[in-house]
């Protein structure tokens, strides 16, 4: 095992476990490990969105050079030919940054009507065509398919055609405004909610099995961290944490 | 009766701490003293493994990643699952990512494939670059780069990860845009991943695709399989688990399933305790 492999080892499992610590209460060792992980998001971030976007795509544009341009040892496309129309984004982009200045601060929003203009064109096709067109497409499901089994729990069947029809459409009806809700169209719409409501229960049941999911993840890195190879790494920094931690809730304890 | 109720008055109101701890518990035990629970698997998944397996054989398939390290427990033993399953049928593997991590999981995934060896210590798949698979690396862009590769993967792509020129790579010859794929794959965390490929990838382009997600975006994805806009679905850990099992290959995610289910379980008694408790006061606090 490498150095590096194990320093690596040591600083993933006081962060891990630091993080963990909140669970206990707010403590220091929970702010240094929020702390590192905002500054170091940022400056990832920051470096990734420059070196990857900014360089390459505009920069790699205006000013070409041959041969790719190498970035953490992997390789982003450089060898552009020179496009002047490059100068538009360049031009728009120092116009966003002008917004700083009070005096300019006009300018930016040339360059937030381009960025909203086009990624409203960009998106509205294809959330009309896959998000809508498909869906009522899918929803014209034959509800007296000879071919179809009555029942089935997994597969297509009958029954199954008709929770989706009627699912949608009491679903749909529910944000019908125009109408009162009341009587026979009330009881349709009151359908709708409890459609929903298994939609939102679902939701919160996949939202704890992927929580569970990284759990397992982090607990499968601390022990993979707790062998002789990483020279015990989860036992100590552990160790170091629960004692720390007493020590801090004994001097705090009037807090 | 009542003192029943006290009991469960009790345990809904137990200290947060104390249901954190059960839970740590209840995934850790299982990790430390593997338990082997059956693994069934579930419609969407022997879809998403029939459409893989439906591909001719040795096809030109697309495989995206597009998700980091903080969701890598979820994708990336279905990836791997995928590369494994791809890789038996002799298809030709193009790997793009959306995400800037995705790369590096990318990396991740061809050394765990590389280093497996069967019983023999042979390596099982014996993959070569540039002639099993080609690293195209991570393109900034979102949906503008899946839009770019639906028109022309050159204008996306000039070099490919290590920095090789496109046209100078045979793998590379017969690929034009996406139309030139038997099939796309994105295992995807989020944005962009699968929303973005069915919009702007499998929809324009008719390229069948399925996709593997994190847990939390299955209600949002799983209509696309309803449309067949999708073929298949891996919903999270246990998705790719049931993949595993239907590939032969345990791995990593049927490791995790016993904790998952060990959790899952003190997750509902504390719901249930917590929901008994609530109504057992309102009906005590009752003043009529």
């Amino acid at each position: 095992m490498t150095f590096s492999a194990i320093l690596g080892a040591w600083i993933a499992a006081f962060l891990t476990l630091g993080i963990f610590s909140y669970l206990y209460k707010d403590n220091p060792f929970y702010k240094i490990a929020e702390n590192v992980f905002v500054g170091v998001s940022a400056a990832y971030v920051a470096a990734i969105s420059f070196w990857t976007q900014i360089y390459p795509n505009l920069f790699g544009r205006l000013f070409p050079k041959d041969g790719p341009l190498s970035f953490t040892g992997l390789e982003f496309d450089f060898n552009h030919e020179f496009n002047i129309l490059y100068l538009f984004p360049l031009i728009l982009g120092l116009m966003m940054l002008l917004s700083v200045f009070q005096r300019f601060n006009w300018m930016a929003r040339w360059g937030i009507a381009y960025t909203v203009a086009i990624a409203a064109g960009l998106k509205a096709f294809g959330y009309l065509n896959s998000n809508v067109l498909n869906q009522v497409k899918a929803s014209s499901v034959d509800l007296f398919s000879g071919s179809l089994p009555f029942f089935s729990l997994g597969g297509d069947s009958v029954f199954n055609n008709i929770v989706l029809l009627v699912g949608t459409i009491s679903s749909l009806m529910y944000f019908y405004f125009s109408k009162e809700q009341t009587g026979n169209f009330g009881r349709f719409t009151r359908l709708g909610i409890y459609f929903l409501m298994v939609s939102f229960g679902a939701s919160f049941g996949f939202a704890v099995m992927g929580r569970i999911s990284l759990l397992i993840g982090r607990f499968n890195d601390l022990i993979d961290y707790s062998s002789a190879d990483y020279n015990f790494a989860t036992f100590y920094v552990l160790l170091f944490i629960i004692v720390v931690l007493g020590f801090w809730s004994f001097k705090n304890r009037e807090k | 009766m009542k003192y029943l109720e006290d009991i469960i008055l009790k345990l809904g109101a137990v200290d947060r701490r104390i249901i954190f701890l059960l839970i740590g518990l209840a995934v850790l035990i299982p990790l430390l003293t593997p338990i082997s629970l059956p693994v069934r698997e579930t419609p969407t998944t022997v879809k998403f493994y029939e459409g893989i397996d439906s591909i001719p054989k040795n096809s030109k398939v697309l495989v995206s990643f597009d998700y980091g390290p903080s969701t890598r427990p979820e994708i990336h033993p279905m990836n791997v699952g995928v590369l494994r399953h791809m890789l038996r049928n002799g298809h030709k593997i193009y790997i793009s990512c959306l995400w800037p991590d995705g790369i590096y999981m990318a990396l991740d995934a061809l050394e765990e494939i590389t280093d497996e060896v069967n019983p023999d210590n042979q390596s099982t798949f014996n993959i070569k670059e540039y002639e099993d698979y080609v690293l195209l690396g991570y393109r900034p862009g979102a949906e503008a780069v899946i839009k770019g590769l639906a028109s022309d993967l050159r204008k996306v792509y000039t070099v490919d990860a290590k920095g090789r020129f496109i046209d100078d790579i045979e793998m590379m010859d017969e690929i034009k845009n996406l139309n030139d794929f038997a099939y796309i794959y994105s295992g995807s965390a989020g944005y962009p991943g699968t929303f973005e490929w069915v919009k702007y990838g499998g929809d324009p382009t008719g390229v069948p695709m399925s996709s593997g997600t994190t847990s939390v975006q299955v209600n949002e994805v799983i209509p696309y399989v309803q449309t067949g806009q999708l073929i298949g679905l891996l919903a999270g850990m246990p998705g790719a688990a049931e993949y595993e099992k239907l590939i032969a290959s345990p791995g990593i995610a049927i490791q995790g399933m016993a904790a998952q289910s060990f959790a899952h379980i003190v997750i509902v008694i504390f719901i249930v305790f917590g929901n008994l408790a609530f109504f057992i006061k309102q009906r005590r606090d009752r003043k009529y």
